[in-house]
């Protein structure tokens, strides 16, 4: 972790000098995490690689303001994804499903078969109907903690809670989730 | 160490190898029996998380071959400085509006306070404005540090209360002269007591003064016969103090 820490300390002094480069370092390495956050709470890949990206450029016209004293960069980064996914929320209104015809996109870039694609989307929506049941706190710690893989220390950056808070609220999402696949089977 | 620190502790240390496969929800349990029934549901859980974990990854190749074009859009887009961020947020269209917007909100609010004022100004006893009128007064000979100058705004008061109180007589409105006559009553002694707080030796302007109410009184007598000879006997005992309250500040003057 502390390698992380200075290899991203070093990258961002270097994009806030004006290294796109340096950026591009922070992007290949946070942009997996962050993706993975966003699309635990969207049904479409597309809108997520596009929120991905989106997360990036809001960092980016924000760097100069930002200082490391403040949160590491990863929580920044996280806190930028929550605001771009509840303006999501608020265009869209609702999660939208897509369509076939959407899905074929994927096909054009050269990715997996439709057949195991639309088997990964079912999957996909399968485990987001169960991850939407839970209350909105649950469904960011579980996500944040186990799909991003964030530190306790970390998450309760992003969330803006103390650490302790952060393991009781796990422990109470853990014990909803057990409960929510039971009844789902 | 609470059980939420505790199933936690167990939970970071175990998760690694539960991702590997080198460990099991049963073999964890064995090790940690006192914690069985809270840490097999969450491990579960756990478990379920990580497995739906795979479903939430990146398509391969997606990160490296977006970062080329999100390193153009970064070359295109460059982070915003204090003053650009600014003059971003607001458009010229912006910068005019907040200029304009208080300027008419100055504007009107000068309008309405001059209506005000005015009316204030217009007003006569029984008028809901009245209050304000006196109140303007009082505020304009606060302000008024100079003695000769305030013993002229007593004076001139001294003339509104009569002109108030012809107007009183004039639309029938009897029942308020006594008090008229009142307030008439209270200037004439503020007017006099102004004019012996000049000082002594300013006795060049002093005298002029004096002439100046005795002159103002005299007007306001007649004026108030007058106004007794062609108004009805309702009238008479209001109008009737009036003169006596002019009279009496003739007779302090001499």
């Amino acid at each position: 972790m502390p390698a992380r820490l200075d290899i991203d300390h070093e990258l961002i002094q270097k994009a806030q000098r004006g290294d796109t480069h340096a950026f591009g370092d922070l992007y290949e390495s946070h942009a997996p995490v962050i993706f993975r956050y966003l699309f635990a709470h969207l049904d479409s890949r597309m809108d997520a690689e596009d929120l991905t990206g989106e997360v990036f450029l809001k960092a980016w016209q924000s760097l100069p303001k930002y200082t490391e004293r403040g949160i590491p960069f990863l929580a920044f980064l996280f806190r930028i994804a929550r605001n771009v996914l509840v303006d999501h929320y608020r265009q869209s209104n609702r999660l939208e499903s897509k369509s076939p015809d959407e899905l074929d996109g994927y096909k054009e870039e050269g990715n997996p078969e439709p057949a195991e694609t639309i088997g990964n989307q079912m999957e996909h929506q399968k485990i987001l109907r169960v991850l939407t049941t839970l209350r909105p706190d649950y469904q960011s710690v579980l996500t944040l903690r186990f799909i991003s893989e964030l530190s306790p220390e970390e998450t309760a950056q992003v969330m803006k809670r103390s650490v302790g808070a952060i393991r009781v609220l796990q422990h109470r999402a853990l014990t909803a989730l057990r409960q929510e696949i039971e009844k789902t089977g | 160490m609470n059980i939420e620190h505790r199933i936690d502790k167990i939970l970071e240390i175990y998760l690694p190898a539960i991702k590997n496969g080198q460990e099991t929800i049963d073999s964890i349990i064995e090790k940690y029996p006192k914690y069985a029934n809270a840490l097999r549901p969450r491990l579960e859980a756990v478990l379920w998380l990580l497995n739906a974990k795979k479903n939430f990854e990146p398509r391969q190749g997606f990160v490296s071959s977006s970062r080329q074009y999100m390193e153009q859009q970064f070359e295109t887009i460059r982070p915003h400085g204090f003053w650009q961020r600014v003059f971003s947020r607001y458009t010229p269209q912006r910068w005019v509006f907040n200029f304009t917007a208080p300027v008419i909100v100055i504007l009107l609010l000068a309008l309405v306070i001059n209506s005000a004022i005015l009316t204030a100004r217009l007003s006569i006893p029984g008028d809901p404005f009245y209050s304000t009128k006196l109140r303007i007064e009082d505020i304009q000979v606060a302000l008024t540090f100079n003695q000769i100058h305030k013993t002229d705004l007593y004076i001139e008061f001294s003339r509104e209360r009569t002109t108030e109180f012809v107007e009183l007589v004039l639309e029938g409105d009897y029942e308020l002269l006594t008090p008229a006559a009142t307030r008439l009553e209270t200037e004439i002694i503020a007017s006099l007591r102004s004019i012996s707080d000049i000082p002594s030796q300013n006795q060049a302007v002093e005298q002029p003064k004096i002439l100046q109410l005795r002159d103002t009184l005299t007007n306001e007598i007649l004026m108030l016969n007058m106004l007794k000879d062609t108004s009805p006997n309702t009238a008479y005992p209001g109008i009737e103090l009036a003169i006596q309250v002019a009279q009496s500040g003739l007779m302090a003057l001499r």
